[in-house]
């Protein structure tokens, strides 16, 4: 699919609590091997599309960081391509450091690329929606603009600030507002847009003359409401996920211990890919003791645990207890410690027979590089 | 394009004593470590030792492992000034010769080595493991002015004459050769690593060709004749950890080398700053379930552990069901270990099925050896 181009939306990702203090959620780690931007991107590898561009709002290192070569979510190594846009002025105007801004300053992708397509995801929704019949229906259809969403049932609880759409019998949306959580029954927006490259520059335009505080989302809405635009509901009843706060990072972690919920997010046609570090595989001690967890590669475990996530390279000591806790990488836990209901973030250190517990609704959260 | 060291990763072989396990796979290929395949180890030596340039000479089985050598990607050898390449046997203008023995898979890739164009070359076997930078042993290859340097370690002197034995003065130089020797005089086996300076071994293996009753073997012909002639070889004594895994049981033992039981040979500790590289099999995080029992394992990404797994190494996507037990064995990838399953003191292969309540080895008779693909087509 030469003819499309990717966009990886990170200018509107919600805050998950401290884990995005210094970094963005995109990077941000989940289920101890992956980031975030992981599961949008392994949609457009697994669909074929193989023009990249990945649109940073901020923390751009650690963005850097986790992209590598720009070459790990390519299918052709030389014609396709992962390309960084940063918006370099944003910085100086917060406000107006929207997405729309950040391909108006990168826009040689564009005129580079003779794309008919292009299709837009969010980091911060992980869903693992195979793309491929939802593109080639819009544009053997013609379509201007394809949304994709999830009708919910739960939309009182999930979803909130997230786009809603009331969907015609033809398919196409009739109306289109924030979920406010006042119903049960919603399509809520999984925030990927397939749109005509047409409607992309007349989206750059109506930006300037509009509201140059928008981003896609809201000029998408003023072009819909003006009626000069229709939009095509794909629907999407798979695993879909909204990462918009510490306590749903937390829920939606643990969720994933559950092996049902886990299929319906790992399916083997469309694997997601990620960055290889290239560590040995996990080493347990001839006392440890672990069960309802994962457990990443580059760990060594001598200790108890239990219903945990723990990422790669974490070390866990003699008679040391990890429960009901997310470790971030590199984090050594020392003998005889015990952790409870905690969120541990990267380079941490327990030391030996430290014990920390966080209540059960509230787990403690501590910083990258604490030691205690 | 000239380069100082070239490397020769000899990977032809059969390696027949593994029975079933290289029934459709080269040795080198072999799943090792719940991981790797053997080869990752050279060639990531090689990588980790700085060398651009290395030749991967292929034979037996080779589809899979010429697919997985690929350009060198997986071990990072190929960068701006890499080469990597794979070698196999060809059909030339004096005809199609397969490789006759390690010396003349050499000599039929010397135009290969004269492009390269290195001062120094190292032969490589792709079936041993351990992890080391060979830049020591190319440094005391240059200083001391060797023809030849020969990389050996101390064997107990009863068992040395399963080897090929070194005899050598106090100066490191070699003054004896012998293979495979009834009464050792000394306890120092040839590792099968070899640095040469190349123009000679390229003198030698033409030579070596012409004979009509040579072998065209590096132990049996090219190094007794290089000694013949006086040339100035020298031993290099390497004495971290090293395997040669021949049989079903020693890749057994090698694999559970790997646990923290064995004390400090493990790749974590074996590894040190030399990382060994992979491929990175993009399979989903590792899950241990609810009434898992995991104790003095390696267990590997993918794999899904809901049974007892106990001193053993588990591949990825393996899955090990509930009520299922591994107990002292190897479980290679993609194998499924169903309910009420029992799997002792045995190497599983991959995409092994063992099917519900099937007890493997149950008598403890050895390392048993299951191999049955069954897997991969439910």
């Amino acid at each position: 699919m030469n003819q499309i181009i990717g966009l990886l939306d990170c200018h509107n990702s919600p805050e998950l609590g401290g884990l995005t203090y210094s970094r963005p959620l995109a990077s941000t780690s989940f289920l101890g091997r992956y980031a975030f931007c992981d599961f949008a991107l392994s949609m457009f590898s697994n669909a074929g599309v193989d023009a990249i561009g990945i649109l940073v709002k901020d923390h751009q290192r650690s963005m850097l960081k986790h992209m590598g070569n720009l070459m790990s979510w390519t299918n052709n190594t030389k014609i396709g391509r992962e390309a960084i846009f940063y918006n370099e002025r944003g910085i100086l105007n917060p406000a107006y450091n929207t997405d729309v801004a950040n391909v108006k300053e990168n826009d040689w992708v564009l005129y580079d690329s003779n794309a008919t397509t292009i299709v837009i995801a969010s980091p911060h929704v992980v869903a693992n929606v195979d793309l491929r019949p939802i593109i080639e229906e819009h544009i053997a259809n013609g379509e201007d603009l394809t949304v994709v969403y999830k009708p919910i049932e739960d939309a009182d609880q999930e979803f909130i600030g997230a786009y809603a759409y009331e969907i015609g019998p033809d398919g196409y949306v009739t109306s289109t507002g924030k979920n406010a959580g006042r119903k049960k029954k919603a399509n809520v927006s999984l925030e990927i847009w397939v749109l005509k490259r047409d409607l992309l520059f007349e989206i750059l335009k109506a930006h300037e003359r509009v509201d140059m505080s928008f981003g896609f989302r809201e000029t998408m809405q003023y072009i819909l409401e003006q009626g000069r635009l229709k939009v095509k509901a794909a629907p999407w009843t798979g695993y879909a996920r909204r990462f918009d706060s510490f306590k749903h990072y937390i829920d939606y972690s643990f969720e994933m211990l559950d092996r049902k919920v886990s299929a319906s997010l790992f399916v083997p046609e469309r694997p997601i890919y990620t960055l290889t570090h290239d560590t040995p595989p996990a080493l347990y001690g001839a006392h440890s003791s672990v069960s309802d967890s994962m457990v990443s590669n580059g760990c060594i475990v001598e200790g108890r645990v239990k219903h945990s996530i723990i990422c790669r390279d974490v070390r866990i000591g003699k008679d040391a207890v990890v429960e009901d806790s997310i470790v971030f990488s590199n984090v050594a836990i020392g003998d005889k410690a015990k952790v409870k209901n905690c969120v541990i973030d990267k380079y941490s250190v327990i030391t030996a027979r430290h014990a920390i517990e966080g209540a059960e609704k509230t787990p403690i959260y501590l910083k990258q590089g604490a030691i205690l | 394009m000239s380069t100082r060291l070239a490397a020769m990763v000899l990977a032809g072989g059969k390696g027949t004593r593994l029975q079933s396990l290289t029934k459709k796979v080269a040795k080198p290929a072999v799943s090792y470590g719940g991981k790797y395949r053997i080869i990752d180890f050279p060639l990531s030596n090689c990588a980790n030792s700085g060398i651009t340039s290395v030749g991967v000479l292929t034979q037996y089985e080779s589809s899979e492992l010429n697919t997985y050598i690929g350009n060198g990607e997986k071990w990072g050898l190929n960068g701006v000034r890499s080469l990597t390449s794979v070698l196999t046997p060809k059909e030339t203008e004096e005809g199609s010769n397969w490789y006759l023995g390690t010396a003349d898979a050499i000599y039929q890739n010397i135009d290969w080595l004269d492009r390269v164009d290195p001062e120094y070359v190292l032969i490589l076997s792709g079936d041993h493991i351990y992890s080391c930078s060979y830049d020591p042993m190319l440094r005391k290859h240059v200083a001391s002015g060797s023809d030849c340097t020969i990389s050996c370690y101390r064997v107990p002197i009863q068992e040395a004459s399963r080897f090929g034995i070194l005899v050598a003065n106090d100066k490191d130089e070699i003054v004896e050769f012998q293979e495979k020797p009834k009464k050792p005089i000394s306890n120092l086996a040839s590792m099968g690593i070899y640095i040469f300076t190349y123009k000679v071994l390229r003198a030698a293996l033409i030579a070596d060709h012409k004979k009509e009753n040579s072998s065209h073997d590096f132990g049996k012909d090219i190094i007794p004749t290089m000694l013949k002639e006086k040339r100035k070889l020298s031993v290099y004594l390497y004495d971290g950890y090293w395997k040669d895994v021949g049989t079903v049981a020693s890749l057994h033992q090698a694999n559970m080398d790997l646990l923290m039981s064995a004390g400090t040979t493990n790749l974590y500790t074996v590894q040190g700053d030399n990382r060994i590289y992979s491929e990175d099999a993009h399979s989903t995080p590792q899950y241990i379930g609810p009434s898992a029992e995991v104790s003095d394992s390696l267990i590997n990404q993918g794999a899904q552990i809901f049974g007892k797994v106990r001193h053993s190494v588990v591949s990825g996507d393996v899955v090990v069901e509930e009520g299922a037990s591994v107990v002292n064995s190897v479980v290679m990838n993609g194998a499924l270990i169903r309910k009420g399953a029992s799997v002792l003191d045995a190497i599983v292969g991959p995409d092994t099925l063992i099917d519900y309540d099937e007890k493997v080895n149950e008598e403890r008779d050895g390392i048993a050896l299951v191999v049955n693909g069954k897997a991969a087509r439910l």
